[in-house]
């Protein structure tokens, strides 16, 4: 047998076998190539309740070339792409090792969400929310789990629920009063959110920015 | 009579052209720019090119030599080459440092005529010790007694591995393959071949029979550093320089491919595979006291070594291992 094949076999039996990490990793098109593994939001951090899954594929000269993952639930993290869940994590490209496991890596990036690097960011924006203001931060990254992780009570399961009325305020960790005092202005709502979400107009920076440029901004 | 591996012989011999010292010239301009400003610009150009090389990711790496795997035309530096007279290193340093002239010249005058070059990609040290590891053990004067003895020190690792946290899955396949190897020096195979020296080169040009024993060469090399408080108490980042536990320095420094090898790990290595290895250190500088003479490292404090056993002897050029040998070519016959 190929030995990526047999590798790989090993590596789902054992993940399969550990009861304990509440780790999993599924087939997607009966393919031991190209996976979906799930883990749970570590306690004690705003990923807590949400259970999280992860795009996996491996790669032709696995496990010489590192795995490929990308989060495929929506994770408000700075190490992690908010639009496209990618992940900024050494050992998925140059720290990585032959030693490391599927399991091992979806253990490191549970680790990640408990550990956040803002100076090595994936979103530069979240890790500029990160931050300014930490609580507030953990704020929208708790909404995220709510809303896209299935938070504790519902069953989303990971699947981002369609239709459910999201708060796009909280969703960009914006303060409603703040959306509201420039879209007295005339600006249209989406548009001031955006502007500020970019603008980090949040905590102790808003006494950076003054009014002025985030008209000019909203004028762009 | 055909034996199964000639293809690749073939191969070996079709690409090793392209590590002559023309064809490198010729390249050596275009890669020459970018890396290493603390360069002798003196040196040859040979020099540069192993540490651009090294220089490009393991991905990187890994992807070359699948597609080097994949369409055999595709001219690529072998991840290890036919034995080669020193001459042919002497003559690419003749236009630069002639510091580097005088200590290969003392090497040859000392008996170290042939050199067996290796690819640079950060694996170079790993590699080129398991090759001369295994062609020692092939050349023994004693080769069954080697066999044996290799055997039983590669046998006593896993437990090694598996004291040091590694789970038997991500090691096992590499330790077979290299287990396997070192068997089929006097064993024959299903086919009943033993391991001719040709047939040696040619599994360790497989990148997967290749990569998979350097592997566990790292692997090995990770296990015997965390164990052995002699090492693990004194070691230092190579990008800071600073103390670093062992979990992290073998993380990032042994386990990860690509990821060259420096004392603890040459160290480690030659303990945990119960080997002696000598590396001659050709660095452009004198440092004996009559001038010419080139540094040995001896890595001899290994333990339950074959009794007399010629150590394994390597050649080191800042960011870069080869094998030194005592013979200037293959034999004749090698290569039927």
């Amino acid at each position: 047998m190929d030995a990526r094949l047999r590798r790989v076999n090993k590596e789902i039996a054992d993940c399969k076998n550990d009861k304990t990490s509440h780790i999993s990793i599924d087939l997607v098109d009966n393919s031991p190539f190209h996976l979906r593994g799930s883990f749970d939001g570590p306690e004690g951090t705003p990923y807590e309740g949400g259970r999280f899954e992860v795009d996996i594929v491996i790669p032709e000269s696995y496990p010489f070339q590192p795995v490929k993952m990308r989060f495929l639930t929506r994770v408000y993290h700075p190490n992690v792409s908010s639009a496209s869940g990618a992940i900024c994590l050494d050992i998925l490209k140059d720290a990585w090792s032959p030693v490391l496991t599927l399991k091992s890596t979806l253990i490191s990036l549970q680790s990640l969400l408990c550990s956040p690097e803002p100076r090595d960011p994936q979103d530069a924006e979240v890790a500029k929310h990160y931050m300014t203001s930490k609580e507030s931060f953990e704020e929208t990254a708790r909404y995220w789990t709510q809303i896209y992780a299935g938070g504790p009570g519902k069953d989303g399961k990971g699947v981002v629920q369609k239709g459910g009325a999201k708060d796009e305020i909280a969703m960009a960790g914006l303060n409603k009063a703040h959306v509201d005092q420039f879209e007295a202005l005339g600006f249209d709502r989406s548009k001031v959110i955006d502007v500020l979400r970019r603008m980090n107009y949040r905590g102790a920076n808003i006494a950076n920015i003054n009014d002025d440029r985030v008209v000019e901004e909203l004028l762009k | 009579m055909t034996e199964p591996s000639s293809s690749s012989h073939q191969e070996i011999f079709q690409e090793s052209p392209s590590a002559s010292p023309s064809e490198d010239a010729t390249i050596a301009p275009r890669m020459k720019s970018k890396d290493l400003p603390e360069l002798d610009e003196a040196q040859p150009p040979e020099y540069t090119i192993m540490d651009e090389f090294q220089s490009l990711t393991p991905l990187r790496e890994y992807q070359m030599d699948e597609q080097a795997l994949l369409a055999e035309s595709i001219p690529d530096r072998p991840l290890i080459g036919p034995l080669v007279p020193l001459a042919m290193l002497r003559e690419e340093y003749e236009r630069g440092s002639q510091g580097f002239v005088r200590q290969i010249d003392w090497l040859m005058s000392h008996g170290h005529i042939g050199i067996r070059r290796t690819k640079g990609d950060g694996d170079c040290f790993y590699r080129s010790l398991a090759f001369a590891y295994c062609e020692r053990i092939m050349h023994a004067p004693d080769a069954e007694l080697a066999v044996m003895s290799a055997i039983s020190s590669i046998e006593a690792t896993p437990a090694l591995l598996e004291a040091a946290g590694f789970q038997p899955l991500v090691f096992e396949d590499f330790y077979e393959m290299f287990l396997s190897l070192v068997r089929k020096i006097l064993a024959p195979d299903e086919n009943g071949k033993v391991l001719t020296p040709a047939a040696l080169l040619g599994a360790f040009n497989d990148p997967e029979t290749s990569n998979s024993i350097v592997v566990y060469l790292r692997m090995l090399t990770s296990a015997q550093i965390r164990s052995d408080p002699d090492i693990s108490n004194f070691l230092l980042s190579p990008e800071t320089a600073e103390f670093v536990e062992p979990r992290v320095f073998c993380e990032h420094f042994v386990e990860a491919m690509g990821k060259e090898a420096d004392h603890p790990q040459m160290q480690a290595l030659a303990q945990a595979l119960r080997v002696h290895v000598s590396v001659a250190y050709l660095d452009g500088h004198s440092s004996g006291q009559n001038g010419d003479e080139v540094t040995f490292v001896h890595l001899d404090k290994a333990v339950g070594t074959v009794p007399g056993a010629e150590p394994v002897m390597l050649l080191y050029r800042p960011g870069h291992y080869d094998i030194l040998d005592t013979r200037s070519e293959d034999p004749m016959d090698y290569y039927t």
